[in-house]
């Protein structure tokens, strides 16, 4: 058992590069961030934040410097990686429910696969949580009856159903209709205050101004910014940054 | 047409056992064709390199060689080399494995089709990669692969016909029609219930794999 650090730090990067090719994505990467703690990242697409999100889970291996959840390293492969990505929920810009499962197995899956939960507990936590994303009676329903902001609310249950620590969100509500967005964002925002720790990739300003603690622009590989958010939108020290509010607001 | 409907009626005996004939080389052909062919697709998409050259090679060997020469092969040749098997075994292998390479191509595409998506949701839930693939790749690959597994099937109860037209001589749907009409000289009318008899089964086929189809399909 790991033991968390005394000051609070629930994800540390040091130094983290990551690379496509010649394209480098990452560039030495410094990041911490707190128990508890809401973050927003924003900036150009291609920026590297999805990236960012991705090598924080593992699902991409990074080419130097380190990541560590709660104090321990992430490792590159073998059993490690599967314990720990089990401890963090990631939600997709493109929601990925499973198309053959129903929305009940979809969010039972992890429970039962990973954690051995027998199926009716499973069962009676995924009632409970798509009743806190607030679609309980589609429970039996598949994903293609359900329109793109509920099917990436069941996304969000999903990930919750594995009681995570730590939630990872990349533009969970760029696929969605405008009408759509807002029934998202609400749940995020309930996560945000009810203390879940979470990293959120979005082009959403209004939601960063009302909901996060700090706001991260990345721009090709590096994080410029690094503010609480009125500060950001106040007035950002980098140039490039201060385009993108130009753009954001006036838009 | 009397005519027509005389010749079944006459030579039914005969016309129903080569039917039963084509019907188990089909069915045990298939069984072959899609277990080999699972196998050979799972090694084309492996993650080893050498695993995925096993692949590759069965199915460029398998799908690139004639029927018919595969026949000779699996008959004459092997017997030739010491190894005797019968023209069941024979008629049933080839079949089989030159069907499998087609199955196989098509159980890679339809891994291939399930998007990555579905991969990254299954890890980031903290699944293994084996679990991903048993889970929630290989279930819908299934189902995306059922109508092309489909068309296989019917080829293959056509194909089937070679065997009874080859040197292994099985009294198949085909064979039976063959005596038939040197016996009595009735070719339309032989050959037509031979065709029925095929079309019977093509159909059938197809009936099947549509409700099967209905039943798995995902709607997406």
């Amino acid at each position: 058992m790991a033991i968390a650090p005394q000051d609070g730090r629930l994800v540390e990067l040091e130094g983290v590069r990551k690379s496509f090719g010649p394209h480098v994505v990452l560039d030495s990467i410094d990041l911490s961030i707190r128990r508890g703690e809401a973050v927003v990242v924003a900036g150009p697409s291609g920026s590297g934040k999805s990236t960012l999100l991705r090598c924080i889970n593992g699902l991409e291996a990074i080419d130097a410097g380190d990541i560590r959840f709660e104090g321990q390293s992430i490792p590159k492969a073998g059993k490690g990686i599967y314990r720990l990505r089990a401890e963090m929920g990631m939600v997709f810009q493109s929601f990925n429910l499973f198309p053959h499962k129903t929305v009940l197995d979809n969010v039972t899956l992890g429970p039962i696969e990973v954690k051995g939960l027998s199926r009716l507990d499973a069962r009676a936590r995924a009632r409970a949580l798509l009743e806190r994303v607030g679609i309980p009676e589609k429970a039996d329903a598949v994903p293609a009856d359900l329109s793109g902001g509920q099917q990436q609310r069941v996304a969000i249950a999903r990930a919750l159903a594995m009681e995570p620590k730590l939630m990872l969100f990349d533009e969970p509500t760029s696929a969605l209709d405008p009408e759509m967005i807002r029934e998202v964002l609400d749940v995020m925002r309930d996560l945000a205050r009810d203390g879940m720790t979470m990293i959120v990739v979005t082009h959403e300003m209004g939601f960063a101004r009302e909901v996060c603690d700090r706001l991260l622009f990345i721009d090709s590989g590096a994080i410029v910014e690094d503010a609480p958010p009125e500060e950001f939108f106040r007035g950002a020290k980098s140039e490039r940054a201060r385009e993108f509010v130009d753009k954001i607001i006036h838009h | 047409m009397s005519a027509l409907l005389d010749v079944l009626r006459r030579h039914f005996p005969e016309f129903l056992s080569g039917f039963f004939v084509t019907f188990r080389v089909v069915a045990i052909s298939l069984a072959i064709a899609i277990s080999v062919g699972t196998l050979v697709g799972a090694l084309r998409v492996a993650p080893l390199r050498a695993l995925r050259w096993i692949g590759t090679t069965y199915v460029e060997a398998f799908r690139n060689v004639p029927l018919l020469v595969l026949i000779f092969i699996s008959f004459l040749g092997l017997r030739r080399a010491g190894v005797g098997i019968g023209p069941w075994v024979a008629g049933t292998a080839s079949l089989g494995l030159y069907t499998a390479a087609y199955v196989a191509e098509a159980i890679r595409s339809g891994v291939f089709a399930v998007g990555k998506g579905q991969i990254d949701a299954s890890l980031s839930l903290g699944l293994t990669y084996r679990r991903t693939m048993t889970k929630i790749i290989l279930p819908q690959a299934a189902r995306t692969v059922i109508p092309p597994l489909g068309n296989l099937l019917i080829a293959m109860i056509k194909n089937s016909a070679i065997i009874g037209a080859s040197i292994l001589a099985l009294p198949d749907l085909l064979k039976q029609a063959r005596i038939l009409q040197a016996r009595t000289f009735q070719t339309n009318e032989t050959f037509f219930w031979a065709a029925a008899g095929y079309l019977v089964l093509t159909l059938s086929a197809t009936f099947v794999v549509r409700r099967l189809e209905r039943r798995l399909a995902i709607r997406r």
